[in-house]
């Protein structure tokens, strides 16, 4: 292949020319730590590949306390998944990001970034408030539900 | 080829709350959680964010190589308000340098509150100017600890420089009355100053 020249592709090493050897060395232990990447980190990589922790990113436009609720129940979507299927079994009823990053106990980032893919892929399904409230409403039913706790 | 599946829709019968959020802000140690957890109805939940350091002031973002990752805690509670309103109450993260998550939370909240902790009156400095900044509505809440010298409310806003508007009260994180008159402390000021002015 490389005695191909022009076709062969660029090896990713060449990239680093700009930074020199620390970046090549660096890479090296990136290369030995993603063999023990789990799966679902890779997952949530793809959902959202320039993700800003902590920021709503990528086509879906999550946040903590976005809803969501299972579409289906786990198929073979999830076979060898198991981090997805925890999500679906915790959304059974309409739950916040927040919520099952929680209870699944991974971080909210990655479970944003799987939530948004099992959005794409229509196993989780968005949900808004089945009355949406203006503002002015909701403080005033927030002040009173606290009045009685 | 994945046709859209618009009857099979599991849960959607069910009615969904509006989740709406307050946050409790203040230095490590302030007690938030503590907070929190007096007037949840559910332990407080604890999640995590995974920061990559290196993504804050580095421009060439080429290869992820070179970051190293932090994890921050994010607790929460939950109050269930009626059947229209579900309220979350998130602790901040206590840490300064975690500020991008700060954004997000102060992102539609309802209003904050910052606890302060008379020994350590400085690390809530941040949450003050934020919030300021922000323009997030808040209350500052004094928590009274065992052993600390008691001050007066007003001691504290003037330390603190905090205006004349926002409400300054003593609190006991650990109980849950007083958390609760904290919260409707909280919502009472944000009712009152969206309320528009009538003297002119």
């Amino acid at each position: 292949m490389n005695a191909e020249g022009r076709h062969a592709r660029r090896p990713e090493r060449d990239t680093f020319d700009r930074t020199g050897a620390f970046k090549g060395r660096a890479t090296e232990e990136a290369v030995e730590n993603e063999r023990f990447l789990r799966p679902y980190a890779i997952d949530a990589g793809t959902a959202e590949p320039d993700i800003v922790p902590g920021r709503a990113s990528g086509p879906v436009d999550l946040d903590l306390l976005s809803l969501v609720v299972a579409a289906r129940t786990p198929g073979p979507a999830e076979w060898l998944r198991p981090e997805r299927e925890a999500i679906l079994a915790h959304a059974l009823h309409a739950r916040t990001v927040a919520e099952i990053a929680a209870e699944i106990r991974l971080p909210v980032g990655q479970v944003r970034g799987m939530v948004a893919a099992m959005i794409a892929e229509g196993a989780l399904q968005r949900c808004g408030p089945s009355r949406p409230l203006e503002r002015q409403d909701i403080l005033h039913a927030v002040l009173v539900g606290l009045r009685s706790l | 080829m994945a046709s859209v599946d618009s009857e099979n829709r599991t849960g959607a019968q069910e009615a969904i709350p509006q989740a709406v959020k307050i946050i409790v802000a203040g230095g490590f140690g302030a007690g938030k959680t503590t907070l929190v957890g007096a007037v949840s109805e559910i332990t407080p939940l604890s999640t995590e964010e995974v920061m990559t350091e290196a993504g804050y002031g580095v421009d060439d973002l080429s290869g992820v190589e070179a970051k190293s990752t932090t994890t921050v805690a994010l607790d929460f509670g939950r109050i269930t308000i009626n059947q229209d309103i579900v309220l979350y109450l998130f602790g901040t993260p206590g840490q300064d340098r975690f500020w991008f998550m700060w954004d997000e939370l102060a992102e539609g909240a309802l209003g904050a509150v910052v606890l302060a902790d008379t020994r350590r009156l400085d690390t809530c400095f941040h949450a003050v100017d934020f919030f300021e900044r922000r323009q997030v509505p808040f209350v500052v809440a004094v928590n009274r600890f065992d052993g600390a010298t008691a001050y007066e409310t007003d001691e504290v806003r003037e330390a603190l420089d905090i205006s004349a508007h926002v409400p300054v009260l003593m609190a006991d994180a650990r109980e849950r009355g007083s958390a609760k008159d904290v919260l409707v402390r909280l919502v009472t000021h944000v009712i009152d100053g969206r309320r528009p002015a009538l003297s002119g």
